[in-house]
Protein backbone atom coordinates (compact mmCIF):
# COMPACT_ATOMS: atom_id res chain seq x y z
CA UNK A 1 0.00 0.00 0.00
CA UNK A 2 2.62 2.49 1.03
CA UNK A 3 4.95 1.34 -1.73
CA UNK A 4 2.20 1.84 -4.23
CA UNK A 5 1.37 5.26 -2.89
CA UNK A 6 4.99 6.30 -3.10
CA UNK A 7 5.60 5.07 -6.60
CA UNK A 8 2.46 5.31 -8.61
CA UNK A 9 1.13 8.82 -8.36
CA UNK A 10 0.57 9.73 -11.96
CA UNK A 11 1.18 13.42 -11.35
CA UNK A 12 4.54 12.79 -9.69
CA UNK A 13 3.39 13.91 -6.27
CA UNK A 14 5.75 12.56 -3.69
CA UNK A 15 5.06 11.81 -0.05
CA UNK A 16 7.01 14.27 2.10
CA UNK A 17 8.93 11.55 3.88
CA UNK A 18 10.37 10.09 0.72
CA UNK A 19 14.07 10.90 0.52
CA UNK A 20 14.90 10.48 -3.15
CA UNK A 21 18.26 11.60 -4.47
CA UNK A 22 18.18 15.35 -4.77
CA UNK A 23 20.47 15.42 -7.79
CA UNK A 24 18.11 13.13 -9.68
CA UNK A 25 15.28 15.44 -8.68
CA UNK A 26 17.29 18.40 -9.92
CA UNK A 27 17.89 16.82 -13.32
CA UNK A 28 14.25 15.97 -13.63
CA UNK A 29 13.13 19.46 -12.72
CA UNK A 30 15.58 20.95 -15.21
CA UNK A 31 14.21 18.65 -17.87
CA UNK A 32 10.68 19.72 -17.00
CA UNK A 33 11.64 23.39 -17.23
CA UNK A 34 13.26 22.80 -20.59
CA UNK A 35 10.19 20.96 -21.88
CA UNK A 36 7.88 23.71 -20.74
CA UNK A 37 9.96 26.35 -22.54
CA UNK A 38 10.09 24.22 -25.71
CA UNK A 39 6.36 23.65 -25.56
CA UNK A 40 5.79 27.38 -25.21
CA UNK A 41 8.05 28.15 -28.18
CA UNK A 42 6.35 25.38 -30.13
CA UNK A 43 2.89 26.77 -29.57
CA UNK A 44 4.11 30.28 -30.33
CA UNK A 45 5.70 29.11 -33.59
CA UNK A 46 2.62 27.13 -34.52
CA UNK A 47 0.07 29.90 -34.02
CA UNK A 48 2.20 32.51 -35.78
CA UNK A 49 3.48 30.42 -38.71
CA UNK A 50 -0.03 29.07 -39.36
CA UNK A 51 -1.30 32.68 -39.30
CA UNK A 52 -3.77 31.84 -36.55
CA UNK A 53 -2.49 35.04 -34.98
CA UNK A 54 -1.54 37.83 -37.38
CA UNK A 55 2.14 38.85 -37.36
CA UNK A 56 1.20 42.48 -36.61
CA UNK A 57 -0.16 41.32 -33.30
CA UNK A 58 2.52 38.81 -32.48
CA UNK A 59 5.62 38.19 -34.60
CA UNK A 60 6.88 34.64 -34.92
CA UNK A 61 9.89 33.42 -32.92
CA UNK A 62 11.76 33.04 -36.18
CA UNK A 63 11.35 36.68 -37.12
CA UNK A 64 12.40 37.70 -33.61
CA UNK A 65 15.50 35.54 -33.95
CA UNK A 66 16.29 37.07 -37.35
CA UNK A 67 15.89 40.54 -35.93
CA UNK A 68 18.15 39.67 -32.99
CA UNK A 69 20.80 38.20 -35.29
CA UNK A 70 20.92 41.29 -37.47
CA UNK A 71 21.08 43.47 -34.37
CA UNK A 72 23.96 41.43 -32.96
CA UNK A 73 25.74 41.61 -36.29
CA UNK A 74 25.44 45.37 -36.58
CA UNK A 75 26.64 45.68 -33.00
CA UNK A 76 23.62 47.79 -32.14
CA UNK A 77 22.46 45.38 -29.46
CA UNK A 78 25.63 45.63 -27.43
CA UNK A 79 25.59 49.39 -27.69
CA UNK A 80 22.05 49.43 -26.27
CA UNK A 81 22.78 46.99 -23.49
CA UNK A 82 25.94 48.82 -22.57
CA UNK A 83 24.22 52.22 -22.58
CA UNK A 84 21.43 51.04 -20.27
CA UNK A 85 23.82 49.12 -18.01
CA UNK A 86 26.04 52.15 -17.54
CA UNK A 87 23.09 54.29 -16.50
CA UNK A 88 21.79 51.67 -14.09
CA UNK A 89 25.18 51.10 -12.60
CA UNK A 90 25.89 54.81 -12.08
CA UNK A 91 22.49 55.63 -10.60
CA UNK A 92 22.41 52.51 -8.46
CA UNK A 93 25.94 53.05 -7.22
CA UNK A 94 25.26 56.68 -6.29
CA UNK A 95 22.05 55.68 -4.53
CA UNK A 96 23.83 52.98 -2.53
CA UNK A 97 26.71 55.31 -1.68
CA UNK A 98 24.25 57.77 -0.19
CA UNK A 99 21.64 55.46 1.27
CA UNK A 100 23.75 52.78 2.98
CA UNK A 101 25.75 55.10 5.26
CA UNK A 102 22.70 57.29 5.84
CA UNK A 103 20.62 54.22 6.67
CA UNK A 104 23.14 52.95 9.20
CA UNK A 105 23.24 56.40 10.78
CA UNK A 106 19.45 56.55 10.96
CA UNK A 107 19.36 53.07 12.43
CA UNK A 108 21.65 53.93 15.32
CA UNK A 109 21.05 57.63 15.90
CA UNK A 110 17.50 58.82 16.38
CA UNK A 111 17.97 62.53 15.46
CA UNK A 112 19.04 61.48 11.97
CA UNK A 113 15.84 59.50 11.69
CA UNK A 114 13.76 62.47 12.80
CA UNK A 115 15.41 64.70 10.20
CA UNK A 116 15.12 62.33 7.25
CA UNK A 117 11.82 60.60 8.04
CA UNK A 118 9.43 63.21 6.58
CA UNK A 119 11.26 63.20 3.26
CA UNK A 120 11.22 59.43 3.08
CA UNK A 121 7.50 59.38 3.71
CA UNK A 122 6.87 61.90 0.94
CA UNK A 123 9.33 60.53 -1.62
CA UNK A 124 8.63 56.85 -1.22
CA UNK A 125 5.18 56.82 -2.87
CA UNK A 126 6.43 58.73 -5.93
CA UNK A 127 7.06 56.49 -8.95
CA UNK A 128 10.37 57.42 -10.53
CA UNK A 129 8.57 58.36 -13.75
CA UNK A 130 7.09 61.39 -12.00
CA UNK A 131 10.60 62.83 -11.76
CA UNK A 132 11.00 62.89 -15.52
CA UNK A 133 9.64 66.43 -16.17
CA UNK A 134 11.71 68.03 -13.41
CA UNK A 135 14.83 66.05 -14.21
CA UNK A 136 14.62 67.08 -17.89
CA UNK A 137 14.14 70.70 -16.87
CA UNK A 138 17.17 70.59 -14.59
CA UNK A 139 19.48 68.22 -16.41
CA UNK A 140 18.39 68.15 -20.05
CA UNK A 141 17.99 64.78 -21.75
CA UNK A 142 21.59 63.59 -21.45
CA UNK A 143 23.15 60.86 -19.35
CA UNK A 144 22.84 62.81 -16.10
CA UNK A 145 19.07 62.87 -16.41
CA UNK A 146 18.80 59.09 -16.88
CA UNK A 147 21.13 58.50 -13.97
CA UNK A 148 19.09 60.86 -11.84
CA UNK A 149 15.91 58.92 -12.60
CA UNK A 150 17.59 55.67 -11.56
CA UNK A 151 18.93 57.36 -8.46
CA UNK A 152 15.55 58.80 -7.45
CA UNK A 153 13.86 55.46 -7.99
CA UNK A 154 16.42 53.49 -5.99
CA UNK A 155 17.79 55.34 -3.02
CA UNK A 156 14.70 55.26 -0.84
CA UNK A 157 14.45 51.47 -1.06
CA UNK A 158 18.10 50.98 -0.26
CA UNK A 159 17.69 53.35 2.66
CA UNK A 160 14.66 51.55 4.05
CA UNK A 161 16.31 48.15 3.81
CA UNK A 162 19.46 49.47 5.45
CA UNK A 163 17.60 51.13 8.32
CA UNK A 164 15.58 48.01 8.95
CA UNK A 165 18.58 45.66 8.92
CA UNK A 166 20.57 48.03 11.11
CA UNK A 167 17.83 48.00 13.71
CA UNK A 168 17.74 44.22 13.65
CA UNK A 169 21.36 43.80 14.66
CA UNK A 170 21.26 41.81 17.90
CA UNK A 171 21.84 44.33 20.73
CA UNK A 172 23.65 41.69 22.73
CA UNK A 173 26.42 41.73 20.11
CA UNK A 174 26.81 45.47 20.60
CA UNK A 175 26.99 44.87 24.34
CA UNK A 176 29.56 42.14 23.87
CA UNK A 177 31.70 44.42 21.71
CA UNK A 178 31.56 47.27 24.22
CA UNK A 179 32.26 44.83 27.01
CA UNK A 180 35.42 43.86 25.14
CA UNK A 181 36.41 47.53 24.99
CA UNK A 182 35.00 48.71 21.64
CA UNK A 183 34.20 52.40 21.22
CA UNK A 184 31.36 53.96 19.17
CA UNK A 185 33.24 53.90 15.89
CA UNK A 186 34.36 50.29 16.23
CA UNK A 187 30.85 49.25 17.17
CA UNK A 188 29.54 50.89 13.98
CA UNK A 189 32.26 49.50 11.75
CA UNK A 190 32.83 46.06 13.26
CA UNK A 191 29.40 45.18 14.64
CA UNK A 192 26.51 47.19 13.23
CA UNK A 193 27.71 47.21 9.64
CA UNK A 194 28.59 43.51 9.31
CA UNK A 195 25.51 42.62 11.35
CA UNK A 196 23.30 44.56 8.96
CA UNK A 197 25.15 43.53 5.82
CA UNK A 198 23.09 40.46 4.90
CA UNK A 199 19.93 42.58 5.06
CA UNK A 200 21.55 45.45 3.18
CA UNK A 201 22.66 43.15 0.39
CA UNK A 202 19.21 41.59 0.19
CA UNK A 203 17.86 45.12 -0.20
CA UNK A 204 20.40 45.93 -2.91
CA UNK A 205 19.34 42.85 -4.84
CA UNK A 206 15.69 43.85 -4.78
CA UNK A 207 16.52 47.45 -5.61
CA UNK A 208 18.70 46.52 -8.56
CA UNK A 209 15.65 45.18 -10.40
CA UNK A 210 13.81 48.40 -9.57
CA UNK A 211 16.75 50.43 -10.94
CA UNK A 212 16.44 48.56 -14.20
CA UNK A 213 12.79 49.37 -14.59
CA UNK A 214 13.62 53.03 -13.87
CA UNK A 215 16.20 53.22 -16.63
CA UNK A 216 13.90 51.59 -19.17
CA UNK A 217 11.15 54.07 -18.33
CA UNK A 218 13.53 56.99 -18.61
CA UNK A 219 14.86 55.75 -21.96
CA UNK A 220 11.38 55.25 -23.36
CA UNK A 221 10.48 58.85 -22.66
CA UNK A 222 13.59 60.56 -23.91
CA UNK A 223 16.75 58.86 -25.10
CA UNK A 224 18.75 58.21 -28.25
CA UNK A 225 20.01 54.80 -27.16
CA UNK A 226 19.57 52.09 -24.59
CA UNK A 227 17.17 49.17 -24.44
CA UNK A 228 14.19 51.34 -23.54
CA UNK A 229 14.80 53.60 -26.53
CA UNK A 230 15.27 50.55 -28.73
CA UNK A 231 11.84 49.26 -27.82
CA UNK A 232 10.17 52.63 -28.14
CA UNK A 233 11.57 53.46 -31.58
CA UNK A 234 10.79 49.93 -32.77
CA UNK A 235 7.22 50.53 -31.72
CA UNK A 236 7.12 53.76 -33.72
CA UNK A 237 8.28 51.89 -36.82
CA UNK A 238 5.84 49.10 -36.16
CA UNK A 239 8.75 46.65 -35.88
CA UNK A 240 7.26 44.19 -33.39
CA UNK A 241 10.07 41.62 -33.67
CA UNK A 242 12.48 44.32 -32.53
CA UNK A 243 10.22 45.19 -29.60
CA UNK A 244 10.36 41.57 -28.49
CA UNK A 245 14.12 41.41 -28.94
CA UNK A 246 14.38 44.43 -26.65
CA UNK A 247 12.15 42.82 -24.02
CA UNK A 248 14.07 39.56 -24.04
CA UNK A 249 17.33 41.50 -23.75
CA UNK A 250 16.06 43.36 -20.69
CA UNK A 251 15.15 40.08 -19.03
CA UNK A 252 18.50 38.51 -19.81
CA UNK A 253 20.50 41.56 -18.73
CA UNK A 254 18.67 41.78 -15.40
CA UNK A 255 19.27 38.05 -14.88
CA UNK A 256 22.98 38.58 -15.46
CA UNK A 257 22.94 41.51 -13.04
CA UNK A 258 21.22 39.31 -10.44
CA UNK A 259 23.82 36.64 -10.93
CA UNK A 260 26.60 39.17 -10.40
CA UNK A 261 24.93 40.32 -7.19
CA UNK A 262 24.74 36.73 -6.01
CA UNK A 263 28.47 36.29 -6.58
CA UNK A 264 29.11 39.53 -4.77
CA UNK A 265 26.98 38.37 -1.87
CA UNK A 266 28.98 35.18 -1.50
CA UNK A 267 32.17 37.17 -1.57
CA UNK A 268 30.98 39.66 1.04
CA UNK A 269 29.22 37.24 3.39
CA UNK A 270 31.58 34.30 3.80
CA UNK A 271 30.08 33.49 7.20
CA UNK A 272 26.77 32.61 5.60
CA UNK A 273 28.42 29.93 3.50
CA UNK A 274 26.99 27.02 5.48
CA UNK A 275 23.47 28.45 5.42
CA UNK A 276 23.56 28.38 1.64
CA UNK A 277 24.77 24.83 1.39
CA UNK B 1 41.64 41.82 51.01
CA UNK B 2 40.16 44.65 49.05
CA UNK B 3 36.61 44.68 47.83
CA UNK B 4 36.55 44.79 44.04
CA UNK B 5 32.86 44.68 43.21
CA UNK B 6 29.99 45.50 45.47
CA UNK B 7 26.24 45.68 45.25
CA UNK B 8 24.71 48.01 47.84
CA UNK B 9 20.99 47.44 48.49
CA UNK B 10 20.41 46.88 44.81
CA UNK B 11 16.92 46.45 43.41
CA UNK B 12 15.92 45.99 39.81
CA UNK B 13 12.40 46.37 38.49
CA UNK B 14 11.65 45.65 34.84
CA UNK B 15 8.87 47.72 33.34
CA UNK B 16 7.59 46.38 30.07
CA UNK B 17 4.74 48.10 28.29
CA UNK B 18 1.55 46.12 28.39
CA UNK B 19 2.84 43.68 31.02
CA UNK B 20 2.94 43.81 34.80
CA UNK B 21 6.28 45.03 36.11
CA UNK B 22 8.69 42.41 37.33
CA UNK B 23 10.87 42.83 40.36
CA UNK B 24 13.89 40.75 39.44
CA UNK B 25 16.22 41.72 42.30
CA UNK B 26 15.28 43.13 45.68
CA UNK B 27 17.49 44.94 48.12
CA UNK B 28 20.50 42.80 47.43
CA UNK B 29 23.89 43.53 48.97
CA UNK B 30 27.01 41.59 48.15
CA UNK B 31 30.76 42.23 48.23
CA UNK B 32 33.17 40.46 45.94
CA UNK B 33 36.74 40.47 47.22
CA UNK B 34 39.90 40.65 45.15
CA UNK B 35 41.03 37.32 43.74
CA UNK B 36 37.93 35.58 44.95
CA UNK B 37 35.88 33.03 42.99
CA UNK B 38 32.22 33.52 43.87
CA UNK B 39 29.49 31.24 42.60
CA UNK B 40 25.90 32.43 42.57
CA UNK B 41 23.23 29.77 42.53
CA UNK B 42 19.49 30.12 42.46
CA UNK B 43 16.39 28.89 40.70
CA UNK B 44 15.70 29.81 37.09
CA UNK B 45 14.33 33.32 36.75
CA UNK B 46 15.45 34.48 40.19
CA UNK B 47 17.49 37.39 38.85
CA UNK B 48 20.99 35.97 38.48
CA UNK B 49 21.58 37.25 34.96
CA UNK B 50 20.00 40.55 35.96
CA UNK B 51 22.53 40.96 38.76
CA UNK B 52 25.43 40.04 36.52
CA UNK B 53 24.24 42.49 33.85
CA UNK B 54 24.33 45.23 36.43
CA UNK B 55 27.87 44.25 37.42
CA UNK B 56 28.87 44.56 33.76
CA UNK B 57 27.13 47.93 33.45
CA UNK B 58 24.65 46.69 30.84
CA UNK B 59 21.77 47.89 32.97
CA UNK B 60 21.40 50.22 35.90
CA UNK B 61 19.85 49.25 39.23
CA UNK B 62 16.41 50.73 39.86
CA UNK B 63 17.70 51.64 43.28
CA UNK B 64 20.93 51.05 45.18
CA UNK B 65 24.45 51.19 43.79
CA UNK B 66 26.95 48.98 42.07
CA UNK B 67 30.58 49.86 42.78
CA UNK B 68 33.74 48.74 41.05
CA UNK B 69 36.73 49.47 43.26
CA UNK B 70 34.64 52.01 45.13
CA UNK B 71 33.52 53.87 42.03
CA UNK B 72 29.93 53.64 40.74
CA UNK B 73 29.73 51.86 37.40
CA UNK B 74 28.70 54.24 34.63
CA UNK B 75 27.83 52.42 31.44
CA UNK B 76 29.32 49.27 30.00
CA UNK B 77 32.45 48.36 31.87
CA UNK B 78 35.25 46.63 29.90
CA UNK B 79 37.07 45.90 33.17
CA UNK B 80 34.30 43.39 33.96
CA UNK B 81 34.45 40.88 31.12
CA UNK B 82 31.27 38.94 30.49
CA UNK B 83 30.71 35.40 29.31
CA UNK B 84 27.15 35.52 28.04
CA UNK B 85 24.58 32.81 28.69
CA UNK B 86 23.59 33.15 25.02
CA UNK B 87 27.18 33.13 23.66
CA UNK B 88 26.99 36.51 21.83
CA UNK B 89 29.66 35.56 19.32
CA UNK B 90 30.11 37.70 16.23
CA UNK B 91 28.71 35.50 13.44
CA UNK B 92 30.80 37.27 10.80
CA UNK B 93 34.06 36.56 12.56
CA UNK B 94 35.84 33.25 12.66
CA UNK B 95 36.73 31.59 15.95
CA UNK B 96 40.10 33.29 15.74
CA UNK B 97 38.53 36.64 14.87
CA UNK B 98 36.20 36.41 17.83
CA UNK B 99 38.95 35.49 20.26
CA UNK B 100 41.22 38.25 18.94
CA UNK B 101 38.56 40.96 19.21
CA UNK B 102 39.28 42.07 22.77
CA UNK B 103 43.02 42.03 22.11
CA UNK B 104 42.50 44.22 19.07
CA UNK B 105 40.54 46.69 21.19
CA UNK B 106 43.51 46.81 23.53
CA UNK B 107 45.71 47.79 20.61
CA UNK B 108 47.80 44.61 20.52
CA UNK B 109 49.65 44.02 17.25
CA UNK B 110 48.61 41.27 14.87
CA UNK B 111 51.39 38.85 15.74
CA UNK B 112 50.86 38.88 19.49
CA UNK B 113 47.07 38.80 19.00
CA UNK B 114 47.40 35.68 16.98
CA UNK B 115 49.73 34.07 19.45
CA UNK B 116 47.56 34.80 22.49
CA UNK B 117 44.39 33.76 20.68
CA UNK B 118 45.99 30.51 19.64
CA UNK B 119 46.89 29.74 23.22
CA UNK B 120 43.37 30.23 24.54
CA UNK B 121 41.76 28.43 21.63
CA UNK B 122 43.96 25.48 22.53
CA UNK B 123 43.05 25.72 26.22
CA UNK B 124 39.35 25.46 25.44
CA UNK B 125 40.03 22.52 23.14
CA UNK B 126 39.20 24.13 19.81
CA UNK B 127 42.54 23.76 18.09
CA UNK B 128 41.88 23.09 14.42
CA UNK B 129 38.65 25.12 14.42
CA UNK B 130 40.30 28.55 14.26
CA UNK B 131 38.93 29.38 10.83
CA UNK B 132 35.40 28.16 11.38
CA UNK B 133 32.48 30.54 11.77
CA UNK B 134 30.36 30.25 14.94
CA UNK B 135 27.33 28.87 13.08
CA UNK B 136 29.50 25.99 11.98
CA UNK B 137 30.12 24.92 15.58
CA UNK B 138 27.97 23.08 18.10
CA UNK B 139 26.44 25.00 21.02
CA UNK B 140 29.03 23.71 23.44
CA UNK B 141 31.85 24.67 21.11
CA UNK B 142 30.42 28.17 20.73
CA UNK B 143 30.28 28.51 24.48
CA UNK B 144 33.94 27.57 24.68
CA UNK B 145 34.76 30.24 22.12
CA UNK B 146 33.14 32.90 24.30
CA UNK B 147 35.23 31.63 27.18
CA UNK B 148 38.42 31.85 25.13
CA UNK B 149 37.41 35.30 23.92
CA UNK B 150 37.06 36.68 27.42
CA UNK B 151 40.11 34.91 28.83
CA UNK B 152 42.19 36.34 25.98
CA UNK B 153 40.83 39.83 26.61
CA UNK B 154 42.02 39.45 30.20
CA UNK B 155 39.66 41.83 32.06
CA UNK B 156 40.15 42.61 35.75
CA UNK B 157 36.98 40.79 36.75
CA UNK B 158 35.39 37.79 35.05
CA UNK B 159 31.62 37.58 34.99
CA UNK B 160 30.32 34.23 33.81
CA UNK B 161 26.67 33.47 33.22
CA UNK B 162 26.23 29.70 33.26
CA UNK B 163 29.12 29.26 30.87
CA UNK B 164 29.10 25.47 31.01
CA UNK B 165 25.35 24.91 30.97
CA UNK B 166 25.28 23.90 27.31
CA UNK B 167 28.20 21.48 27.55
CA UNK B 168 27.90 17.74 27.81
CA UNK B 169 28.85 16.26 31.18
CA UNK B 170 32.32 15.17 30.09
CA UNK B 171 33.34 18.38 28.36
CA UNK B 172 31.92 20.22 31.31
CA UNK B 173 34.27 18.47 33.71
CA UNK B 174 37.24 19.16 31.51
CA UNK B 175 36.28 22.83 31.28
CA UNK B 176 35.77 23.06 35.04
CA UNK B 177 39.22 21.67 35.53
CA UNK B 178 40.69 24.15 33.04
CA UNK B 179 38.95 27.01 34.77
CA UNK B 180 40.22 25.81 38.16
CA UNK B 181 43.74 25.70 36.80
CA UNK B 182 43.46 29.14 35.20
CA UNK B 183 41.98 30.66 38.32
CA UNK B 184 44.52 29.12 40.63
CA UNK B 185 47.27 30.47 38.38
CA UNK B 186 46.03 34.04 37.92
CA UNK B 187 43.69 34.47 40.92
CA UNK B 188 41.37 36.60 38.87
CA UNK B 189 38.28 37.87 40.64
CA UNK B 190 35.39 35.84 39.22
CA UNK B 191 31.63 35.86 39.60
CA UNK B 192 30.20 32.65 38.21
CA UNK B 193 26.53 31.81 37.86
CA UNK B 194 25.40 28.22 37.85
CA UNK B 195 22.41 25.99 38.50
CA UNK B 196 24.67 23.22 39.56
CA UNK B 197 25.68 22.74 43.19
CA UNK B 198 28.53 20.38 42.31
CA UNK B 199 29.95 22.92 39.92
CA UNK B 200 29.73 25.64 42.56
CA UNK B 201 31.51 23.45 45.11
CA UNK B 202 34.26 22.51 42.70
CA UNK B 203 34.98 26.08 41.62
CA UNK B 204 34.03 28.56 44.32
CA UNK B 205 35.67 30.14 47.32
CA UNK B 206 32.26 31.41 48.32
CA UNK B 207 28.79 30.32 47.29
CA UNK B 208 25.89 32.76 47.30
CA UNK B 209 22.41 31.25 47.29
CA UNK B 210 19.71 33.55 45.91
CA UNK B 211 16.06 33.23 46.82
CA UNK B 212 13.36 32.85 44.18
CA UNK B 213 12.24 36.04 42.50
CA UNK B 214 12.69 38.74 43.57
CA UNK B 215 16.31 37.72 44.07
CA UNK B 216 17.75 38.36 47.51
CA UNK B 217 20.75 36.82 49.18
CA UNK B 218 19.36 33.81 50.97
CA UNK B 219 22.61 32.36 52.28
CA UNK B 220 26.35 32.73 51.79
CA UNK B 221 28.66 29.83 52.40
CA UNK B 222 32.42 29.75 52.55
CA UNK B 223 33.71 26.83 50.58
CA UNK B 224 36.94 25.88 52.31
CA UNK B 225 37.65 22.76 50.27
CA UNK B 226 41.43 22.84 49.92
CA UNK B 227 43.15 24.29 46.85
CA UNK B 228 44.61 23.45 44.44
CA UNK B 229 41.54 21.45 43.71
CA UNK B 230 40.92 18.75 41.26
CA UNK B 231 37.50 17.66 40.05
CA UNK B 232 37.95 14.33 41.79
CA UNK B 233 37.16 16.30 44.94
CA UNK B 234 33.56 15.45 44.12
CA UNK B 235 34.23 11.99 45.48
CA UNK B 236 35.28 13.15 48.96
CA UNK B 237 33.16 13.15 52.11
CA UNK B 238 33.73 16.83 52.82
CA UNK B 239 32.33 17.57 49.40
CA UNK B 240 29.13 15.69 50.08
CA UNK B 241 28.66 17.24 53.51
CA UNK B 242 28.79 20.69 51.94
CA UNK B 243 26.55 19.63 49.15
CA UNK B 244 23.91 18.60 51.67
CA UNK B 245 24.25 21.86 53.49
CA UNK B 246 23.73 23.90 50.33
CA UNK B 247 20.88 21.72 49.24
CA UNK B 248 19.09 22.41 52.51
CA UNK B 249 19.14 26.12 51.61
CA UNK B 250 18.28 25.63 48.00
CA UNK B 251 15.58 23.03 48.36
CA UNK B 252 13.07 25.36 49.92
CA UNK B 253 13.59 27.90 47.13
CA UNK B 254 13.34 25.33 44.40
CA UNK B 255 10.08 24.05 45.87
CA UNK B 256 8.71 27.58 45.97
CA UNK B 257 9.76 28.09 42.39
CA UNK B 258 8.14 24.88 41.24
CA UNK B 259 4.92 25.81 43.02
CA UNK B 260 4.90 29.19 41.34
CA UNK B 261 5.20 27.49 38.01
CA UNK B 262 2.28 25.14 38.69
N1 LIG C 1 15.02 42.79 29.83
C1 LIG C 1 14.03 42.33 30.61
N2 LIG C 1 12.81 42.90 30.56
C2 LIG C 1 11.81 42.46 31.33
N3 LIG C 1 11.91 41.46 32.21
C3 LIG C 1 13.10 40.86 32.32
C4 LIG C 1 14.22 41.25 31.52
N4 LIG C 1 15.27 40.47 31.85
C5 LIG C 1 14.83 39.63 32.78
N5 LIG C 1 13.53 39.85 33.09
C6 LIG C 1 12.73 39.14 34.10
O1 LIG C 1 13.43 39.21 35.29
C7 LIG C 1 13.42 37.95 35.95
C8 LIG C 1 14.83 37.49 36.24
O2 LIG C 1 15.47 37.21 35.00
P1 LIG C 1 16.98 36.73 34.92
O3 LIG C 1 17.31 36.61 33.49
O4 LIG C 1 17.83 37.62 35.73
O5 LIG C 1 16.88 35.29 35.60
P2 LIG C 1 18.02 34.19 35.83
O6 LIG C 1 18.13 34.00 37.28
O7 LIG C 1 19.24 34.53 35.10
O8 LIG C 1 17.33 32.90 35.20
P3 LIG C 1 18.02 31.68 34.39
O9 LIG C 1 18.68 30.82 35.40
O10 LIG C 1 16.85 30.99 33.77
O11 LIG C 1 18.96 32.26 33.41
C9 LIG C 1 12.64 37.00 35.07
O12 LIG C 1 11.33 36.90 35.59
C10 LIG C 1 12.59 37.68 33.74
O13 LIG C 1 11.37 37.44 33.10
MG1 LIG D 1 20.19 33.78 33.44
Amino acid sequence: MTAKAAGSSALGFQPVAKGGSSSARMKLSMLLSLLSVLAFLGIWTFVTEMHIVKPVFLPSPLSVLKEAASLVQSGELWVSILASSKRVFSGFFLAAALAVPLGVLIGVWWPAKAIVDPFISLLRPLPSITWIPLSILWLGIGEAQKIAIVFMGSWVYILLYTVESTKRVDPILIRAARNLGAGDLTVMKDVVLPGALPGIIAGLKVTLAISWSCVITAEMVAAQNGLGALIWTAKDWGNMPLVLVGMVCISLTVLVADWIMLRLERLLLPWERNRRA
Amino acid sequence: MATVLSAESVSKIYKVEGAPEVQAVQNLSLNIEEGEFVCIIGASGCGKSTLLNMFAGFSKPSSGRILLKGQPIEGIEPRCGMVFQSYALFPWKTVRGNVEFGLKMKGKDAASRRQIAERFIEIVGLKGFEDRYPTELSGGMQQRVTLARILAADPEVLLMDEPFAALDAMTRQVMQEELLRIHEANKKTTVFITHNIDEALILADRIVVLSTRPGKVKAIMNNDLPRPRHITIQLSNEFNERKNEIWSHVEEEVRKHVNIQN
